[in-house]
């Protein structure tokens, strides 16, 4: 009798605290905790390149949808009773190394690199491991992506490095450390490696050894892509600015100040910068002085890199919508609704725009007209 | 966004990142700071709640007498044990409702460092939407995850027991020791389970999210002891509850001494002693005058 009423306590109590348990992990859910990864794909002769959600680097040709996968990259050791890392996040337990650069391919080698802070090459062809960076450990997070140029990867850490790669043999030539986290990709032009930092510095360095050449402090963070153009570098801020600074010594040209961060890499066509903004506006300025020529307000926050189809510009929002603007009249429609956050980059061939979404496939939308197509699964197996 | 979004997650969140903002981006005291505040808000409902469970400890004596004298007679127990939390003015279901309505505070404190925190790309992006248009704000972010050397975005094992022990020391302070075997066993059973669940999330969750438990626990302790001392944390509260009995064993306080009387307190009954009394009084105050017969009689 008294052992049923110690069964009865001990389940009170247990119901208590599950109780409390879902509360804490239903009603307060926060979203936002788990990396996931937006790869963005990369097409080189008809085959199409993206890191999936499985964390492993996938091809597609293009011309009969067949798929070959490589290995998938390997987790760091977790710690943390709910699989919690840095390299996973609170993933559920689930071992899968998230993927937020877009694969790079240069000389039958392709690039990616990590969240679980590791750079892979592998040949092209098979998706055979060539070589990686860390040869042994990990190095913190990867989430921008890598620029190659004249047979060096550059890309930015997490730990606030940007590193030089023999692209060939992945052996470490250089290394130059800034103040704080490197997300964002970097742009080379000219024989100078432009990148920003969370230090609130877009820095601007010699190719060759990764000496500095100059530094340009803004007010935010930097996570977007430099874009150089006519001897400009095109830079957006968390400081809500969208900057213009001479490539020559990081002087600067003008500034625009929107309603939130600058995430996305701005496009330029004829006079004019498209800049998308987490304001969920499309600013379109004049190039050369950065005065605004018209804005589009969209539905949500444009954190994806847009694409350029024959005469319009297609910028998809965080909320799923697809918008192609008119780059002559500058008139706007949204062309469809995908049901699925979009904040990856946009990939254009052949008239189709593929956006990797998190259920694990790749849609495909037909450019001139807005069709959805049917979609690629990304599930390897 | 939503209205819960809207009225509480959004200001929260925003005031955590301003207080980052001016403690030099230190995103660990923002934690601190804000929980504080939050709890200060709260110190009504705390209080209430605190009041609430000291007046059920301080029932305890008489509800063991109720169940000593009622324990075959359920529904005359049951009756009993109402009328005595009429008489004294306690509302059993009290805690508990000021802990529901605690809560929503508690899951919108927790919402809103999850989010600041912003430890992965998505979380960055999502922190976007619930900015002020503030410079401070916007100039701030990512906010420094870095506090007294460890990573508030990623697990801390010293920290996961911090949370486990401050909330065992807060959960043992205020728990209600019961005559009730069932009861005790419960409270008993709460006091362990939820600081061991909570380390346990805390092991597998970023650091700030415990920083943030441990902080609360701690201001929760500060409160009780200021409130109704160390509650059931003493060891002479309650021994223990002797299984097979019904009735809870206290430990004797110790015996009070007598007030000691004051030494120029005279108590006067009758006459005789009040002639006794003026008699050495008068001796006394010769004494001290140098006046003392003996002593002139020495001097003779």
């Amino acid at each position: 009798m008294k052992l049923k009423k110690y069964r009865i306590a001990g389940l009170i109590a247990l119901l208590v605290a599950a109780v409390l348990a879902i509360a804490l992990f239903g009603f307060s859910c926060v979203s936002g905790l788990t990396p996931i990864g937006w790869s963005g794909g990369t097409v080189s002769d008809g085959v199409l390149y993206v890191g999936s959600l499985e964390g492993r680097l996938a091809t597609i040709n293009l011309a009969d949808q067949s798929k070959i996968w490589a290995e998938p990259l390997k987790v760091e050791a977790q710690s943390g009773i709910f699989g919690c890392s840095a390299s996973t996040g609170c993933a559920g337990g689930t071992a899968r190394v998230s993927i937020y650069g877009t694969p790079v391919v240069s000389d039958n080698l392709v690039y990616v690199a990590g969240y679980n802070g590791k750079i892979y090459a592998y040949n092209t062809g098979n998706l055979a491991a060539r070589w990686v960076f860390p040869r042994e450990g990990y190095l913190n997070p990867f989430v921008g992506g890598i620029v190659v140029d004249n047979n060096k990867l550059f890309i930015g850490c997490s730990d606030g490095w940007i590193y030089a790669l023999d692209a060939s043999t992945g052996d470490l030539l250089y290394e130059y450390k800034t103040g704080d986290k490197i997300w964002g990709t970097p742009t080379v032009a000219d024989n100078t490696l432009y990148i920003g930092s969370f230090d609130k510095k877009l820095y601007a360095l010699n190719a060759d050894d990764l000496t500095l050449k100059w530094s340009f402090i803004t007010e935010g963070s930097i996570i977007a892509k430099p874009l150089v153009y006519n001897g400009v570098v095109y830079i957006g801020s968390f400081d809500r600015y969208l900057y213009a600074l001479n490539a020559s010594d990081g002087s600067l040209k003008w500034k625009f100040m929107a309603e939130n961060w600058f995430w996305t890499q701005p496009v330029i066509i004829g006079d004019n910068i498209y800049a998308g903004c987490l304001d969920g506006v499309v600013y379109v300025l004049k190039a050369d002085t950065g005065a605004l020529v018209t804005e589009l307000p969209l539905d949500s926050q444009v954190a994806a890199q847009p694409v350029v189809f024959e005469n319009y510009i297609f910028f998809a929002t965080h909320k799923g919508f697809i918008y192609k603007i008119d780059i002559n009249s500058y008139a706007y429609t949204q062309i469809i609704a995908i049901e699925f956050n979009i904040d990856g980059p946009l990939t254009e061939y052949e008239g189709i725009i593929y956006i990797q979404t998190p259920d694990y496939s790749l849609q495909r939308i037909d450019a001139s007209t807005g069709a959805l197509l049917p979609s690629i699964s990304l599930i390897s197996g | 966004m939503n209205v819960w979004e809207l009225i509480i997650q959004q200001p929260l969140t925003n005031v955590l990142i301003v207080i980052s903002s001016v403690f030099g981006g230190n995103f660990g005291i923002a934690i601190i700071l804000l929980t504080l505040l939050v709890n200060a808000a709260l110190i009504p409902l705390t209080l209430s709640q605190i009041r609430s469970s000291k007046k059920m400890q301080d029932l305890q004596p008489k509800l063991a007498e109720i169940q000593k004298k009622y324990g075959k007679d359920r529904q005359k127990l049951a009756q009993e044990q109402m009328k005595l939390y009429k008489e004294s003015g306690v509302k059993p279901a009290g805690c508990a409702l000021t802990m529901i309505i605690q809560m929503p505070v508690w899951f919108a404190l927790y919402q809103s460092i999850m989010l600041a925190l912003a430890a992965v790309p998505e979380g960055l992006l999502n922190l976007s939407r619930y900015l002020y248009p503030w410079p401070v704000v916007y100039s701030s972010l990512p906010l420094n995850p870095y506090f007294l050397g460890m990573n508030l975005a990623q697990q801390n094992i010293i920290m996961a027991i911090l949370v486990g022990v401050t909330m065992w020391i807060q959960q043992k302070m205020s728990a209600t020791p019961s005559s009730d075997p069932r009861a005790a066993s419960q409270s008993t059973m709460m006091v362990w389970m939820m600081p061991l669940i909570f380390t346990f999330f805390a092991m597998s969750f970023p650091s700030g999210l415990a920083l943030y438990w441990v902080s609360s626990s701690i201001f929760r302790i500060v409160l009780q002891y200021r409130t109704s001392g160390w509650g059931s944390l003493r060891k002479s509260a309650i021994t223990g509850i002797e299984p097979g009995k019904k009735y809870v064993k206290f430990d004797s306080p110790e015996p009070r001494k007598p007030a000691e009387k004051p030494r120029d307190e005279v108590i006067i009954t009758d006459k005789e002693s009040l002639k006794k009394s003026r008699k050495s009084s008068s001796r006394f105050s010769k004494f001290f005058k140098g006046e003392d017969e003996d002593m002139s009689d020495r001097n003779r």
